[in-house]
């Protein structure tokens, strides 16, 4: 569906999905990107106050194949910064609102995305995830999220946050879309090498048949989850889909793996923003280089971004590198190989994508970093395996609100996701947000 | 005492080593730049492969082993002339480890490792509270050699670097004005500790910052002070170093691979990568294969690597003795006036082969190939080289000694040649009046015995 400026900008109003708006948005075919998205002409700044006023001179790869494809770019979403969060909450401005409940989060660090996806029909929004940040979000507001395999799409214009995990993928309310549009955004792109190793395929195409479910997948879940994955299973039973409880003894594992890795490799890309190429470019000239942009990134930069900006210093320091950094990198090739072991008996791993429906805001403001850190153990194996992962909404709390599961296949097999999600939507009722514009 | 140096060379490709910007000379600070080498947010390096190829060049020049696969690192950069504040560079797996170097002395210089990374831009001051950063140069590929300490005084550092670099320009092709972008980090140490002298362009310049460093350590030593591990650099205008940071400042550099490139094996592209003989691996190759002297091996090797193959198909097609006589005499005192006129030497083999057949005598020899070379005409050059050797012969007829003398020390022809430079007053060139004397006393000594 089209919609004009002013009914864009009423939605964003209420709920807060996009950072900066096109001026005008003709066409039929509308979508939007996250932040950390380069796009032309239109400012981009990864939820960052440091990057505020950076236009970018390039469109991000994934922006100008859908352009070219005749999509017109509405807008960009609000998110983490830098992609530092579970809820995006910790935007450098504004904070998206839940379109089921808008004192609740919207999850991240696609939050904007996921938001814009359950309130506009017939819109999709690119979504960027490193450690869940795609199908977080997709769960929380009830809609289809992909994070195709590692690689896939092209990460050219992607503003880093952890190159070796970052994934862009289509985030939408309808299953056909994560078909078209990852088809659409994905190939090999001589400006991302990372992305020509992919082979021509998406692999079988077909609904999975026999499904893992992980032992770790289902513990620590609240009751309405566990309660909503249950009848889950027995729809997908229903469906001719067979489910099996397996171990994954790795799993375990990946939570604080990912976060040496994703901190480790931040901490450098973040050294680049010191208040003199792009972006914020206030600070006190009179000052030394080091002083000024010290100041400029006290200043700027947000808790969560300092946190692991420091903790990624850590953890690749001399002396220290070896035993986090190196062992970390080892941990992911443990956790591939769990994967790959699991995947020669098995179409796909299967479990809820949150442990818990969207939170309210006044509950986010009481959580530790490590709480929230917690919250992706879920969602954070498959992103450091840099395997396919999608959620697909399966079912609604007593309040209402969007529950998603979780479904892993091996590298590059996109296409039985794809088919599992097609079938999934013919069979399952999904309920729309009451959206107000 | 102990010296290792840290050499930077800057690689001769076309584009730099992860975007496409031109490596030439660029009209004004920023213009040879994009998004890639100013840093900018979603910007991504694409490897330059020809940067590999240079790499594993240099690493078999230098006889390292060449890695199977290697791959890149980020290492944290403090000033802001590199635009992302990392370095892309080598930290495991470099392209080339364990190597060693053979300078002319004999002497072997161990090559620890060599690797390949991005060059910052320039930083350059204005007036006392600002700076300009140009990124032109940012991201132009660098060779970094790292030497074990085996050198062991400044001049015999600067005799390596020297040979090195001749070496290194041959084998890649690198521009004869690439001697201001090759820069090197000293390490020295007179007693236990060591200090670095960072970033020191030149070879004179490398001569005098560790000449300085010896007199510092020395003096410190002993005065019974102890000497501080430090980073220092050397102010080219007053010849001192000066302290930059202490040990305990040491810069971490918290090393993470790079993710953004992969893994390159490289096993094919060494297997296919013949590198040029260096012209010193050639030099001690001529001396000892045809069994003439290291120092004339070295002067055909120096004055042209065309001089040195002439010198081997001479040698191949006849014998060495007659390389040494026609290549190693008038071919080598005729070489220079024959590139300055843009002449080759093609026709120099036919003429000694009438000599070798008897067609033509030694003089008539000499002539022709002078002939040929400069593009004199016969007649000239016989009335000049009659004029050379009416005054020579006149000479060794009044000092009949001086042959005797010659055939105990080599050094007596000195006398002909001082004399007849002084009263010739300049008409003929010194390469030709001691090819002359030569000739003419060593024919006198042959015909004696």
């Amino acid at each position: 569906m089209r919609y004009s400026l002013e009914q864009l900008r009423s939605a964003n109003a209420r709920y807060g999905m996009f950072h900066a708006m096109a001026d005008t948005v003709e066409g039929d075919f509308q979508f939007s990107a996250k932040d950390n998205l380069t796009s032309k002409g239109m400012e981009t700044c990864a939820g960052s106050r440091i990057l505020e006023g950076y236009v970018p001179a390039f469109d991000a790869t994934a922006i100008s194949k859908i352009k070219a494809a005749g999509g017109t770019l509405v807008g960009k979403t609000n998110m983490d910064e830098f992609g530092f969060g579970t809820f995006s909450a910790n935007s450098g401005f504004e904070i998206p609102r839940n379109p089921y409940d808008t004192d609740r989060a919207c999850g991240g660090s696609s939050g904007g995305s996921a938001c814009a996806a359950a309130v506009f029909e017939g819109h999709v929004s690119l979504g960027v995830s490193t450690g869940g940040s795609i199908c977080c979000p997709a769960s929380f507001c009830g809609v289809y999220g992909i994070a195709p395999t590692y690689g896939r799409v092209s990460r050219y214009g992607l503003i880093d946050y952890g190159n070796s995990l970052d994934k862009i993928g289509p985030i939408s309310a309808d299953a056909k879309d994560l078909r078209k549009f990852t088809y659409m955004i994905a190939g090999k792109d001589p400006k991302d090498p990372t992305s020509c190793v992919q082979p021509d395929g998406f692999g079988e195409d077909r609904p999975v048949r026999r499904v893992a479910v992980p032992k770790e997948g289902v513990e620590g879940l609240s009751q309405d989850v566990a309660d909503a994955f249950e009848k889950a299973l027995s729809k997908l039973d229903s469906l001719g889909i067979e489910t099996e409880t397996v171990d994954m003894p790795t799993l375990k594992y990946a939570m604080p793996a990912y976060y040496v890795l994703a901190t480790s490799e931040a901490s450098t890309n973040l050294a680049r923003y010191v208040g003199m190429r792009y972006g914020r470019q206030d600070g006190d000239l009179s000052l030394k280089f080091d002083d000024y942009f010290s100041d400029v990134r006290s200043r700027c930069f947000g808790d969560e971004a300092k946190r692991r900006i420091l903790l990624g210093t850590y953890t690749r320091m001399a002396g220290f590198r070896d035993r986090y950094y190196a062992k970390a990198l080892q941990v992911r090739q443990a956790i591939i190989a769990d994967y790959k072991r699991v995947f020669s008996d098995f179409d796909a791993v299967l479990a809820p994508t949150m442990p818990f429906v969207a939170p309210k805001f006044e509950d986010i403001s009481k959580m530790s970093a490590l709480d929230s850190y917690k919250a992706d153990y879920l969602t954070v194996p498959a992103n450091i395996a840099g395997t396919p992962h999608m959620s697909v909404p399966c079912g609604y709390d007593p309040d209402g609100m969007p529950i998603g599961m979780q479904f892993v296949t091996d590298h590059w097999n996109e296409n039985l996701l794809f088919s599992t999600a097609e079938l999934w939507q013919e069979n399952f009722t999904a309920r729309r947000p009451e959206v107000v514009m | 005492m102990k010296i290792g140096l840290e050499i930077h060379v800057q690689l001769p490709t076309k584009s730099k080593m992860f975007c496409s910007c031109p490596t030439t000379d660029a009209p004004a600070p920023n213009t040879h730049v994009c998004p890639t080498c100013l840093g900018m947010p979603g910007s991504r390096p694409v490897l330059n492969r020809k940067v590999l190829e240079y790499g594993i060049m240099l690493a078999k020049l230098l006889g390292c082993r060449v890695a199977d696969t290697t791959w890149f690192s980020r290492k944290t950069y403090f000033y802001p002339d590199m635009s992302k504040s990392v370095q892309i560079t080598q930290y495991d797996n470099p392209v080339g480890e364990g190597g060693s170097y053979k300078m002319a002395s004999g002497k072997v210089i161990r090559i620890t490792r060599i690797h390949v990374e991005e060059d910052p831009g320039k930083t350059k001051r204005v007036g006392d509270l600002s700076s300009l950063v140009d990124y032109n140069r940012s991201g132009i590929p660098l060779a970094e050699i790292v030497t074990e300490p085996d050198l062991s005084t400044p001049a015999e550092a600067r005799e390596f670097l020297k040979q090195l670099i001749a070496d290194i320009r041959h084998v890649i092709d690198l521009p004869s004005d690439g001697e201001r972008s090759i820069r090197c980090d000293c390490n020295i140490s007179v007693g236990k500790e060591r200090c670095e002298v960072k970033n020191v362009t030149g070879l004179k310049n490398v001569e005098r910052a560790l000449t300085y460093e010896v007199l510092r350590q020395t003096k410190i030593l002993k005065s019974g002070g102890k000497i501080e591990r430090e980073t220092r650099r050397f102010d080219e205008e007053k010849g001192v170093t000066i302290s930059v940071r202490k040990k305990e400042f040491e810069a971490d550099y918290g090393y993470i691979d790079e993710p953004d490139l992969g893994i390159y094996d490289i096993r094919e592209l060494a297997a296919s990568i013949r590198i040029k003989e260096s012209p010193q691996n050639r030099a001690s190759r001529i001396a000892s294969q045809y069994g003439i002297e290291p120092k004339m091996a070295k002067q055909l090797v120096s004055t042209s690597m065309g001089l040195a193959d002439l010198f081997e198909e001479v040698a191949g097609k006849y014998d060495p003795q007659t390389a040494i006589k026609w290549v190693g005499g008038p071919i080598t005192a005729n070489w220079k006036a024959m590139e300055e006129n843009g002449r080759s030497p093609e026709a120099v083999v036919g003429i000694i082969d009438r000599f070798t057949s008897g067609e033509i005598t030694d003089s008539e020899c000499t002539m022709e190939i002078r002939s040929a070379m400069t593009g004199e005409s016969m007649e000239s050059i016989q009335t000049a080289s009659g004029g050379l050797e009416d005054l020579i012969n006149a000479f060794l007829d009044e000092n009949p000694e001086v042959v005797n003398d010659y055939r105990k020390n080599d050094k007596a022809i000195n006398r002909v040649i001082g004399t007849v430079m002084k009263s010739s007053g300049g008409r003929y060139s010194s390469a030709e009046v001691v090819e002359t004397a030569k000739r003419l006393v060593e024919s006198r000594l042959r015909s004696q015995t």
